[in-house]
């Protein structure tokens, strides 16, 4: 390797790039936590993140207007989860198979959708990256080694890291945190106290899959600015994954993304600074981290007790 | 699709509706009374068939004339210009009444045009003319059956002469004079010395058109540079609109093109205000403010020479040549174009009717030093029977590399021999291999000829299969095992030696190269991808060993976002050069793009993501493979081979960016010409 890249080239590329891979996976995670919380688990984000990327995509690619996009993965997002609920929650039926049932369902509607109304890859300018210029001529991403790490993201990668604090207050310190946590932990307390379980769990389901759209459209209209079939390559389910490492909460997840992301930028690096280490081993670790992390025994503690466990009134 | 299926259906009712007139109301144009009056409806039925012979139609006789067209009468092309010419001749002959035309359009598919034609001689028709070479071999089988009837067919100068036919006609269009003229006229109005040429498939009429430009042009001109694409097709408008706009970039500010695809070309050429070339048929219409000049097909003169012929009872054996001389061929002037264009135009075309200017000759001068191969070369053709073919691919057909380029591939051959002689069926997205294996098993049983597992890791499972399925072949790559050692005998195994591509791109690379860093994004260490790195390291270090070329895998094939990152990090350790393989690269291309750093593809064209940093690509080409395997398996032959994508074979084509140096393409095509002579042996280097 060169003598010109010293280590803290390397070190600030990584963080850089653990940040910008983090992006999707935070708002995906995050919106999952919420889902979990309340006691629904919500296999479809792959499905979810996939249709929010399309119809951010698309909408871009017509009206070139980057917010009409970010619009329209909400609404498709929000309206994915209101599926995911009344299947889920009205009906309630076994929420792995359900959530695996809208994964497909995104998945071949966004393939067919691209097929017919796009048919070849095509490129957008979605969001830019910013630079916070304070004046003409000084700009915050021009400061010496932090300046590129920290003020050179998209707005949506901004928006991802500010959601943590955010859901970590409405969680803790809010009377709706306190409703989507009764309601996953413990159901039948929660509708003693007039608190409707459905409705939270409604919300909280579709709040999730908004942002899991949202996620989509980080990809296609932030970081990538394409669309491809199938290009989530199964982010939505790392992003369940990774809701678990962090133990249900935002912070933890926050951890797990970028400790994620960034081994995967790491894992990169090594490959291409050529340290003889088979990049089988390389491209492996991100995922040999997660499974240490998961296997750790004390996190299960955190499980809300009632997911997975669909409520009806007066059962049990 | 459903458009087209819509057309189908109007034709087959349209044929339909034909075929119950003929039979009915109005039988063929063979009276016996001779002198009949021209206005006279022929309506007594012939009492059979041989008598029509000895009844030739004067000229004072209603006559009967059918064309089988590949387009549409208002394709402002090919078809138009012969369907404007026998309305011309129809109203000189005094209209419907003397003159009968009938005419089937949008005949892409030959067998259904071979029906047609059919149809049309058994109707009685004096006349059917089979507008399209490829219509040959179809007319040749029917003519002998009807030897009453006269056919023409072209652009063609073969009348069967030597199978003994009497009744056939032959037309072609010189257009290489006009095309000539037209070149001549672009070097003259063009002040960027770059033209662009919008052509369909380099073959007949276009190649003539086409190569006469360019020496048109050259002549002009020596030094003015003629960037010549094909669409593949004759009506793909939308990447006939591409490739205009591809041409305006690279700098072009007069374009021409020929076939009904070039309507998406002058749309472009229109908005974005540069002069357009026409030929064929006239187009001002469309654009009249920069279509300044016209190459026009009259096909009148011919057409009436057929009938008088006809009814001086000579049925065929004449061949026509459309020309500038014998008013064929004319050029339309208009005013756009400037006082010493025209001076200059005129003169060459006063030069060719005078015999004192040789088109042929020059494009054949010029053709000495032929220039870098552009991407469609000379494909042969074998004569197939139908087939069904399924394919089961690990990723989508229009994922930009590995599955897309065997789709795209299929897709032509299915185009050039008809839906109904290359049935096509895929199931994508199958990186699940028993799902995989499944599918496979589910076509193979549906009674699909050829099943073609697109991937390495099918392949355990297609040799438990393929023994159930005796009469049925299959493939299966990366790979160069058939299964012969396990007594597999209906398995074809392929390889693309992506070794190949990758050296000559990491040539080019070197080349590209200020940094002396160049990154290469790949997805798995294996198959094809491995192949690839091999060749691309090799080539690089094969110029300069002291260029660090940096690898990384993603681990995946399908993670765009990691392959984004991964040409994020390469850009950041200092390369200005990247270049990768399979779907993944869609996110490279990306942030290549969004850098401005120049990107050597391979497997499929990935151009149209980011026309301005694809600097090259190494396409595989799975036609001559994909032959190989349809007429093996028709031959008997199931299975057994090993097929591999070569350069040498045409299995994988070099396609390089007008913005590519002159100085690297000449290096990437000396490293062309050494692999496929031999002289060039890619050796991997430890890893």
């Amino acid at each position: 390797m060169s003598e010109n890249l010293t280590a803290a080239v390397i070190l600030l590329g990584i963080i850089h790039s653990g940040i910008r891979l983090a992006t999707p996976y935070l708002y995906a995670a995050l919106g999952e936590t919420i889902a979990q919380r309340s006691g629904v688990l919500n296999l479809g984000v792959d499905g979810i993140m996939l249709m929010g990327a399309f119809s951010s995509f698309y909408v871009v690619f017509k009206t070139e207007n980057p917010w009409l996009g970010l619009l329209a993965a909400i609404v498709v997002g929000m309206g994915m989860g209101l599926l995911m609920s009344v299947v889920s929650i009205t009906f309630q039926a076994e929420q792995g198979i359900s959530g695996i049932g809208l994964y497909m369902f995104g998945l071949g509607l966004s393939s067919l959708l691209f097929k017919t109304m796009l048919g070849t890859v095509e490129g957008v300018q979605g969001f830019s990256e910013l630079r916070f210029c304070l004046t003409d001529s000084f700009c915050l991403a021009d400061v010496p080694v932090v300046g590129k790490v920290l003020f050179s993201h998209s707005l949506l990668t901004y928006g991802a890291f500010a959601l943590v604090p955010i859901l970590l207050w409405v969680l803790n310190k809010t009377t709706w945190g306190l409703k989507i946590r009764a309601a996953g932990q413990n159901p039948e307390a929660a509708d003693s106290l007039g608190v409707s379980v459905a409705a939270v769990r409604y919300a909280s389901v579709t709040f999730g899959s908004m942002l899991a759209g949202v996620a989509g459209a980080s990809l296609s209209i932030s970081l990538l600015n394409i669309f491809q079939e199938n290009m989530t390559n199964g982010m939505g389910f790392i992003a369940v994954a990774l809701v678990y490492f962090g133990s249900w909460s935002p912070l933890g997840v926050l951890v797990g993304a970028l400790l994620f992301s960034s081994v995967n930028a790491l894992q990169l690096w090594v490959q291409v600074l050529d340290l003889n280490i088979p990049s089988d081993v390389a491209v492996m670790l991100p995922y040999l981290l997660t499974i240490i992390a998961l296997a750790l025994p004390f996190r299960r503690a955190a499980q809300p007790a009632a997911l997975t466990k669909p409520f009806s009134r007066g059962e049990n | 699709m459903q458009k087209r299926l819509l057309l189908l259906a109007l034709l087959i009712a349209l044929v339909a509706l034909v075929a119950a007139c003929g039979g009915g109301a109005e039988p063929t144009s063979a009276p016996e009374a001779k002198a009949a009056e021209p206005t006279q409806p022929a309506t007594q039925a012939p009492a059979a068939e041989p008598t029509k012979a000895e009844a030739k139609a004067p000229t004072t006789e209603k006559i009967r004339v059918a064309i089988v067209l590949p387009s549409t009468v208002t394709d402002m092309a090919w078809s138009q210009a012969i369907y404007d010419a026998l309305v011309r001749l129809q109203a000189k002959r005094g209209g419907p009444e003397a003159m009968e035309i009938a005419y089937t359009e949008n005949m892409w598919n030959v067998t259904d045009a071979a029906a047609a034609i059919r149809d049309y001689a058994s109707e009685g028709y004096d006349l059917v003319i089979a507008h399209g070479t490829q219509y040959g071999t179809s007319l040749f089988e029917i003519a002998p059956d009807f030897p009453d009837t006269s056919f023409a067919w072209g652009t063609a100068t073969d009348t069967g002469e030597e199978q003994g036919l009497t009744n056939i006609f032959a037309y072609e269009a010189r257009a290489e004079e006009g095309g000539f003229v037209n070149g001549v006229l672009a070097a003259h109005m063009s002040k960027s010395n770059v033209l662009g040429v919008v052509g369909p498939v380099e073959a007949g009429d276009a190649k003539l058109y086409i190569d006469g430009f360019e020496a048109g042009a050259r002549y002009a001109k020596p030094d003015i540079q003629v960037n010549i694409s094909y669409t593949g097709s004759f009506g793909d408008t939308a990447l006939a609109a591409e490739a205009a706009n591809t041409h305006i970039q690279a700098g072009a500010d007069v374009l021409t093109g020929s076939a009904q695809q070039v309507v998406g070309a002058i749309g472009v050429a229109k908005e974005k205000g540069v002069l357009w070339l026409g030929t064929q048929s006239d187009q001002s219409p469309l654009a009249p403010e920069i279509v300044v000049a016209s190459q026009l097909y009259d096909w009148e003169g011919v057409l009436a020479d057929m009938l008088a012929k006809r009814e001086a009872g000579q049925n065929g054996g004449a061949a026509y040549a459309l020309t500038l001389a014998n008013g064929g061929l004319y050029m339309d002037y208009r005013d756009g174009l400037s006082e010493e264009a025209v001076a200059a135009g005129k003169e060459v075309e006063k030069q060719i009717v005078a015999g004192e200017l040789d088109v042929m000759a020059i494009i054949g001068g010029e053709q000495v030093t032929p220039p870098a191969p552009k991407t469609e070369t000379g494909m042969e053709y074998p004569e197939i029977a139908p087939i069904r073919i399924a394919v089961v691919l690990p990723s989508t057909i229009s994922d930009l590399a590995w599955s897309q380029s065997i789709f795209d591939s299929l897709k032509a051959l299915q185009e050039h021999y008809g839906e109904d002689v290359i049935e096509i069926a895929y199931t994508e997205n199958m990186w699940n291999v028993t799902d995989a294996a499944a599918a496979i098993r589910d076509y193979a049983a549906e009674g699909y000829n050829l099943v073609i597992a697109h991937g390495a890791q099918y392949g355990t499972s297609l040799f438990e299969l393929a023994p159930d399925f005796p009469d049925t072949s299959f493939a299966w790559g990366t790979t160069t095992n058939t299964g012969a050692e396990e007594g597999v005998t209906n398995v074809f195994a392929y390889e693309p030696r992506a070794d190949q591509g990758g050296y000559v791109l990491g040539v080019i690379a070197a080349h590209l190269t200020q940094s002396r860093i160049v990154g290469l994004v790949g997805p798995v260490d294996a198959g094809d991808a491995k192949l690839h790195v091999d060749g691309f390291v090799a080539g690089v270090h094969a110029v300069d060993p002291d260029i660090q070329v940096n690898v990384s895998f993603t681990g995946s094939f399908g993670d765009t976002a990691l392959a984004a990152e991964a040409a994020n990090t390469h850009i950041q350790a200092g390369a200005d050069v990247l270049a990768g393989s399979a779907q993944q690269v869609a996110g490279a291309i990306g942030v290549a793009k969004e850098k401005g750093v120049p990107w050597l593809g391979i497997q499929a064209d990935q151009t149209p993501l980011a026309p301005d940093v694809v600097m090259a690509t190494a396409l595989y080409d799975w036609r001559p493979a994909l032959l190989k395997m349809i007429t093996d398996h028709q031959a008997g032959k199931l299975g057994g081979e090993v097929l591999q994508l070569t350069l040498a074979n045409g299995g994988q084509k070099m396609i390089y960016h007008e913005n590519l140096p002159e100085d690297v393409i000449q290096a990437a095509e000396a490293a062309v010409q050494g692999i496929i002579d031999g002289s060039i042996v890619i050796e991997p280097e430890p890893r």
